[in-house]
């Protein structure tokens, strides 16, 4: 498939991403609020900080607003003066499918649309001021339907592919920085006398990442920083977790290499099993000499390189790379036909 | 008051109380009132609806559009907003006799354009023989004299062509202007009929509307008759300016349908006078390109060097024939607007034929004589620049005021080769809703001619509406709007 065109579709995932994953966060971070009597510790500041705009919240908006409920929120609802408040992802998404609608399906395009739609309308603003959670809810469960319908109207060939790495690789990074946001609220998460404060808030970290339950499944385990670290970074068969979505990701670029012509060395596959073999080879001990926050510091670092390398290599290879690869006779053998969409409506017509 | 309480009155039938302009022709009834033998049965069938009825369709249609974002992008200084389009459910009606004489004239006309162009930029005998002048030809803006000698795959230079037609005050329908660099408005045909018949499907079962469906088949085998070399799968893509560019959603929509990949010029590259897509496999060859990127900014080697949407060495693989280019590069001269008034003699020499539409009579300004006409009779012509789209930089003469008239006059003096003049023609009207009811509004008619190994006429076409009463401007970017074009009835 043409490069951009997979770099669109790689985007606009970890875009949808970001909304899934940040209306848990906060819809989660609000509800925790009223759960304890956290005098003195922060709540709203950590989410700020894991986003990386303390500078421009500071500047924009100041240091006395920082624990203030409702200006976080409106900052991380709907500011669209940065680039990571909800509705400046569910813009970019928009703007991505619009952009690669040739790839995508028409449910999934009116899916994104009427998501857009409804963000700017009032209802969508009344919702928010009335019933917060019904607002957070409502945009998490648009971006899992997104995923279903992709799921059963798109071809699953390599635009899927490069949605679903998307979003693997998107996680990675969101499962570190919610870990992480405990590292900003606590001193020392792994090492603390574990209070019931401590463990409202690991309940709300698992909360974030829809882990809760999950985690009480695995029966050795109790509640305490050292466990969730462990399930969220180390158990394979949880949808968020780190090691599952490098799992999935490996797969996924497997699956692409597979329907390449040539089998030449991927400098994407090398950066993966590079950090995938480093973080299979770690126990939770070994993070806890390391410290929580420099390990998941480190994920995050490598997963920005991860990308790094897959933008060269997929998203926008140089000019010279491509030449050089028309001189070793190295070049695809085709593009599988994009399929219309009356193509596809009489496909099931004939099967019916 | 009891006036006004009748108008808005919901159990109003469509039609009631319709009353045509004065000295117009109206697409749908004669001047005693009832309605012409072709829209007959389309007219009784939509005056069974009652005006709530149409006004709840209306608000379905208008919601289908935008949310499945079939929308064009307005830029008013640095804010830029999507529109839907705004959309008629009254469609314009012709009858099939007399779209059988329109699709031959267009098709003649197409052919003569294509003629032109392969002889412009080979043997010039056209030229040579002095029934165009030279210095017109030479001195316009689309003419691109780095292109001559190079002969475009098959010889066909006009692969998609969309002609401007207008109905006169007499009821004729004549050529209005010819576009056959990068037509625009064939995706609004295909989604508009969609929407027409999930309106009004009783009124599909019963009348027998020309289909417009097949155009995205029918261009993909235009695209592919052209394609270089033997046999064998051809690979096809649109090239776009991007998703910033007003008519993305067409550009996408027409990929999506003919199931070609769609690119920017960023997408691809040249290497060995063969272009090829980047592709996350690797460079991929491509066969025909389908751009809806002018000319000049196609190739930064040869054109525009600041060009940021072309593909550098573009050009060089398509003199080669390596590539094919839809439609091909350099067609502006043909239709520039001052060479639109001599494609009646080109008909006549290429093809010894007469024309078979009539076209608009035209003054050229950069003939004296004509120029001489024009400054004195401006108040009852339309003026218009040669090198504009989109209805911009033109003077209505009759509606412009002294001063208005005054200023454009100074303007032709300075400059005569850029204006031509037209009287203005009563446009014929075309019932349309309004906020007041069903009223007159003028409308044109823009057919598409598709070619391949032979031409192809869309039935039908894109009708451009003038939403603002009285009105004679239909573009979109100026208050227009669609309709949806239905060619009724059994040929001949």
């Amino acid at each position: 498939m043409i490069s951009r065109v997979a770099d669109s579709c790689f985007w606009l995932s970890r875009y949808l991403e970001r909304v899934d994953t940040w209306s848990r966060l906060l819809e989660v971070t609000s509800s925790f609020s009223l759960d304890v009597g956290m005098d003195g510790s922060e709540r709203w500041r950590p989410l700020i900080v894991v986003v990386g705009q303390e500078g421009d919240f500071l500047e924009r908006i100041g240091v006395d607003r920082i624990e203030d409920s409702e200006v976080v929120q409106s900052y991380l609802v709907w500011d669209d003066r940065h680039p990571f408040s909800l509705y400046s992802s569910s813009r970019a998404v928009r703007e991505n499918a619009r952009t690669i609608r040739e790839v995508m399906s028409v449910e999934m395009w009116e899916a994104v649309n009427e998501s857009w739609l409804w963000l700017n309308s009032r209802s969508a603003k009344r919702l928010f001021e009335r019933e917060r959670d019904a607002f957070y809810e409502r945009l998490c469960s648009q971006c899992m339907m997104f995923h279903g319908i992709c799921y059963s109207t798109m071809l699953h060939e390599d635009p899927f592919t490069f949605m679903k790495l998307g979003r693997a690789i998107e996680r990675v990074g969101q499962t570190a920085r919610i870990l992480d946001v405990r590292h900003h609220a606590l001193q020392d998460p792994c090492e603390a006398e574990e209070s019931p404060v401590d463990a409202a808030q690991w309940l709300a970290i698992l909360r974030s990442c829809s882990a809760y339950e999950p985690f009480f499944k695995r029966a050795t385990n109790v509640l305490s920083g050292s466990a969730v670290a462990q399930f969220m970074l180390f158990d394979r068969t949880f949808p968020r977790s780190v090691l599952h979505n490098l799992d999935r990701a490996r797969g996924l670029l497997l699956r692409l290499r597979e329907g390449a012509a040539s089998q030449g060395r991927s400098p994407s596959w090398e950066a993966l099993e590079k950090l995938r073999g480093s973080i299979l080879q770690m126990d939770i001990d070994e993070v806890r000499r390391l410290g929580l926050h420099e390990t998941l510091t480190w994920i995050v670092d490598e997963t920005a390189h991860l990308c790094d390398v897959l933008h060269d290599e997929y998203f926008d290879p140089s000019l010279d790379a491509l030449r050089a690869r028309l001189q070793n006779g190295s070049g695809a053998r085709g593009i599988p036909p994009i399929r219309s969409r009356r193509a596809l409506q009489s496909q099931s017509q004939s099967h019916t | 008051m009891g006036r006004a309480q009748i108008v808005s009155s919901p159990s109003k039938t469509l039609f009631e109380g319709y009353r045509q302009l004065e000295g117009t022709h109206d697409e749908f009834f004669g001047p005693d009132g009832q309605p012409h033998p072709a829209v007959a049965g389309v007219v009784e069938r939509l005056d069974g609806l009652k005006r709530a009825d149409f006004r709840r369709l209306k608000r379905l249609a208008d919601a289908t559009f935008l949310r499945s974002g079939i929308t064009f992008t307005l830029y008013e200084g640095n804010e830029s907003t999507e529109r839907i389009f705004p959309f008629d459910l009254i469609p314009r009606v012709i009858a099939a006799t007399e779209w059988e004489r329109v699709e031959a004239g267009l098709e003649q006309r197409i052919r003569a354009l294509n003629f032109f162009l392969a002889d412009v930029y080979g043997d010039q005998r056209i030229l040579r023989e002095k029934v165009i002048p030279r210095s017109l030809v030479e001195g316009s803006k689309g003419y691109r004299p780095e292109l001559e000698g190079i002969r475009p795959p098959k010889d066909v230079w006009v692969h998609i062509a969309g002609v401007d037609l207008i109905r006169d005050a007499k009821g004729r329908l004549t050529v209005l202007e010819d576009n056959v660099r990068v037509p625009s408005g064939v995706s609004y045909v295909l989604e508009n009929r969609e929407t027409m018949k999930k309106t009004y499907p009783a009124v599909f079962r019963n009348e027998a509307v020309a289909g417009v469906e097949s155009y995205p088949h029918k261009l993909r085998e235009a695209m592919n008759a052209v394609a270089p070399g033997e046999g064998g799968t051809k690979r096809m893509a649109v090239l776009t300016p991007g998703p910033f560019n007003s008519a993305y959603f067409e550009h996408s929509y027409l990929a999506r349908r003919i199931g070609c990949e769609l690119v920017q010029g960023n997408d691809l590259f040249v290497e060995d006078e063969r272009v090829h897509a980047k592709t996350t496999h690797g460079p991929v060859p491509i066969d025909v390109i389908y751009r809806r990127v002018d000319d000049e900014f196609l190739d930064p080697d040869v054109f525009r060097k600041d060009s940021m949407l072309g593909v550098p060495g573009l050009i060089g693989a398509w003199a080669a024939g390596n590539v094919a280019i839809v439609n091909a590069v350099g067609n502006g001269v043909a239709d520039d607007k001052g060479v639109y008034p001599f494609v009646p003699d080109m008909i006549r020499f290429y093809l010894s034929e007469e024309p078979i539409l009539p076209q608009v009579e035209t003054y050229v300004c950069a003939r004296d004589e004509d120029c001489r006409y024009v400054l004195e009779h401006l108040h009852e012509l339309v003026v218009k620049p040669v090198n504009e789209a989109g209805g911009y930089g033109m003077l209505m003469g009759p509606s412009a005021s002294q001063r208005e008239r005054r200023e454009f006059a100074s303007r032709i003096a300075a400059n005569a080769r850029n204006y031509i003049a037209q009287p203005r023609i009563e446009l014929s009207s075309c019932p349309t809703w309004t906020a007041k009811g069903v009223e007159p509004r003028r409308v044109d008619l823009r057919p598409f001619i598709l070619t391949g190994d032979r031409s192809w006429v869309l039935p039908g076409g894109l009708t451009r509406v003038a939403l603002r009463k009285g009105s004679y401007v239909v573009n979109s970017s100026q208050g227009g709007g669609s309709k949806d074009t239905w060619v009724v009835g059994k040929s001949r």
